[in-house]
């Protein structure tokens, strides 16, 4: 089995990929992912045909009784609209409350990998790459208008698979976002601030570019893969903290927020996580946006700052830990840039994001203590631009590419998994063409291919590329290439 | 970890308590709230503070005349006007709106100043003024001057919608749904559809942009 193969299915959708390994828990195979698209999308597919009105919809449609292109940019959830900012900036209370304020989501599909990953099956008899047809997760929300200020929206996710031995998997706490928010308007200014309670940094996010909530494609699909930064789902279902944000005029935002471990009265927010990471300290989180919309078309730019200090799970010595010893310093810049267009019949979105993550050990016995490895570096640049017409056809293209440095390998190997883990060191690109149809505003059916067009140089000590071809020669890029089908509805 | 749990219980005993905060409230189904806050907290998200929409997706209400206003929101309210952009957005929003709420929001967007758009193609523009001032006579096809109706000034009359300044691609597409759907409700529908019969989707577009660019 090839590494390459477990970084695909290791966790259920597009998320961290065994970043938690070299957070020093191993959750490559046992976590639920936290989906955030997925989030969004329920969220976002906040209401169904508008025939049905509020009756059959999930929660934020009941709520609004509006259709989920309201919220979403051309009915693609998750990605918001400028008005499904504000929703989510105001605390999700504009509407009227709802009495089952409950919805689910799920993701039927099929995916097939290239021969360089081609899953070994076991029990139940398959696995969630072999092309069989699966019901790959699902998620149950609840949430929506409180108060007049208070709002929320909290999932539960449960999985088909468990990585690629084709073991069940069950279900965990997935992205949670508890707010108050108001927002006052005077002759020349109009002022929404709030506060967050969240198990994710970014989670709270209202921008497509933002990590939580862009790239993200489709529950299951491999098309959004989580990078290598902390900022990019390192600490989903992990951490807990508080946000306050203000948002002003519609053109600034700012927003300040501190971060710990997500264990104790907290421990709600991260269960079923496959192994909890703890945070030495406080960890703070800043983000800044100027935004700007005029006619049909809208962009932002924004920038992010995380400083995470997390426990390592073995020091050099071999002494295991949990929440003491050495822990390792993650400190992540972020660019990011998205740009909207938006009138019916068209939609055209554009998003964009480089993540720089310096990483550097502290105390001894730390991976690195000795400086002898060099600091950590990793790299994330992560586009998509996508188009939709009358928010029923679409197409979208990603692109990603992850760098890191062999300091950062070495950080990995520390972390309880081995340098070889996928992404491990070295560089990766892949584009993601997808097509897709949304025959009703709550159901969207899709073909997504990931195209490698870049993977780590193959070397004996790697043993993400452990193998050969037919003909005896290493792996293309290419042959890791992987093809999703799927069915993704929410309700 | 204590003080922790003590704010958390807090925290949720606020949330329990459900209370209503009315000056800033974007419940739409709570006749209490009134027009102006409505209008603030959440027609804003979608049509400006000011009543002036950015996004053409969305009319500009500023300055609209009362009665107009109030008629297409119970037109909404009861579905009686169901063109693709109206239904999605605004039968949610407006399923729980009370005669008073309307005649406040009324009140408050016909009190606001609309701001018109800038001139962006003069040719189109000066072909749909002279269809706007005059309209057309051309053989068996017969277009009704706008401004007969409208004003010179297009700033409308009661049940005649103020539409100087409008979003063009709002207008063209309105002028589309009156000519070829049965989506706007009866009372303006039918009317506008004897004004549209005759005009061809170039005329439209010219229309639309000039009437876009008046004061």
């Amino acid at each position: 089995m090839s590494v390459l193969h477990k970084k695909a299915t290791g966790s259920i959708g597009s998320q961290p990929r065994g970043r938690g390994s070299r957070l020093g828990f191993d959750r490559a195979d046992t976590q639920i992912t936290t989906m955030r698209w997925m989030t969004a999308g329920l969220l976002a597919a906040s209401s169904l045909a508008v025939s049905l009105d509020a009756s059959a919809t999930p929660i934020f449609a009941r709520q609004t009784g509006q259709n989920c292109m309201a919220c979403h940019a051309g009915g693609q959830f998750p990605e918001l609209t400028p008005y499904g900012r504000l929703f989510k900036l105001t605390g999700f209370t504009l509407g009227k409350r709802t009495p089952i304020p409950l919805a689910v989501m799920g993701v039927f599909g099929s995916t097939t990998v290239g021969p360089a990953q081609t899953p070994a099956p076991s029990s139940p008899g398959h696995t969630a790459t072999d092309g069989t047809p699966t019901f790959y997760t699902g998620s149950i929300f609840a949430g929506g208008k409180i108060t007049d200020n208070i709002g929320m929206l909290a999932q539960y996710t449960w999985g088909n698979y468990n990585g690629s031995n084709g073991a069940s998997f069950g279900g965990g706490s997935d992205n949670t976002d508890i707010r108050y928010a108001n927002r006052v308007i005077s002759n020349n200014n109009d002022i929404i601030y709030g506060v967050s309670l969240n198990n994710n940094p970014g989670v709270e996010d209202v921008w497509n570019s933002s990590q939580t909530w862009g790239y993200g494609v489709v529950p299951g699909s491999t098309g959004s893969p989580a990078g290598y930064t902390i900022l990019d789902g390192g600490l989903a279902a992990q951490a807990v903290g508080a946000d306050a944000y203000l948002y002003w005029n519609k053109a600034i935002y700012a927003e300040v927020g501190a971060y710990r471990t997500g264990n104790g009265v907290f421990s709600f927010l991260t269960q079923n996580n496959g192994g909890q990471a703890y945070l030495a300290n406080t960890s703070p989180y800043v983000r800044l946006a100027y935004t700007h919309e005029w006619g049909a078309q809208n962009i932002e730019v924004g920038y992010t700052f995380f400083d995470a200090d997390v426990f390592e799970g073995t020091d050099t010595l071999g002494n295991t830990y949990t929440n003491s010893g050495p822990y390792d310093e993650h400190r992540d810049n972020a660019f990011d840039f998205q740009y909207q267009y938006l009138l019916d019949p068209h939609t055209v979105t554009f998003e964009f994001s480089r993540i720089n993550e310096v990483i550097n050990p502290n105390g001894a016995g730390a991976v690195n203590f000795t400086g002898a490895l060099g600091q950590g570096q990793v790299n994330e640049t992560k586009a998509k631009v996508s188009y939709t017409y009358k928010a029923r056809y679409g197409a979208a293209l990603g692109y990603y590419n992850f760098s890191s440095n062999a300091a950062f390998a070495g950080y990995q190997a520390n972390a309880g998994t081995t340098a070889t883990d996928y992404f491990g060191d070295g560089t990766v690109t892949a584009f993601v063409p997808e097509i897709f149809f949304i025959p009703v505003q709550n159901v969207r059916i899709g073909l997504q291919y990931t195209m490698y067009t870049q993977i780590p140089t193959q070397t004996a000590a790697n043993q993400t590329f452990t193998g050969a071809n037919a003909n005896g020669q290493p792996w293309n890029s290419s042959d890791f290439n992987e093809a999703f089908l799927y069915v993704w509805a929410a309700y | 970890m204590k003080k922790i749990t003590l704010s958390l219980a807090l925290a949720l005993t606020a949330l329990a308590s459900g209370c209503a905060n009315l000056e800033h409230s974007r419940d739409v189904a709570n006749p209490a709230v009134t027009g102006k806050v409505m209008a603030e907290q959440t027609c804003s998200m979608c049509h400006g503070v000011d009543g002036n929409s950015i996004n053409p997706t969305f009319p500009k209400l500023a300055g609209q005349q009362k009665e107009y206003l109030s008629d297409e929101l119970k037109f909404f309210r009861s579905h009686n006007r169901s063109d693709p952009a109206g239904s999605e957005y605004m039968w949610g929003i407006s399923r729980h709106l009370t005669d008073q709420q309307i005649a406040q929001l009324a009140d408050y967007y016909a009190a606001q100043k609309r701001i018109p758009q800038p001139s962006t193609n003069v040719p189109l523009e000066e072909l749909g003024k002279n269809i706007f001032l005059n309209g057309i006579q051309d053989g068996a096809r017969t277009v009704p001057a706008c401004q007969t109706c409208h004003g010179a000034d297009a700033h409308g009359h009661g049940v005649f919608p103020y539409i100087a300044g409008q979003h063009a691609d709002y207008i063209r597409k309105q002028l589309d749904i009156f000519k070829e759907t049965e989506e706007r409700d009866e009372k303006v529908g039918e009317m506008m559809k004897n004004e549209t019969h005759d005009l061809s989707s170039e005329e439209m577009k010219a229309v639309a942009a000039y009437i876009a660019t008046m004061p």
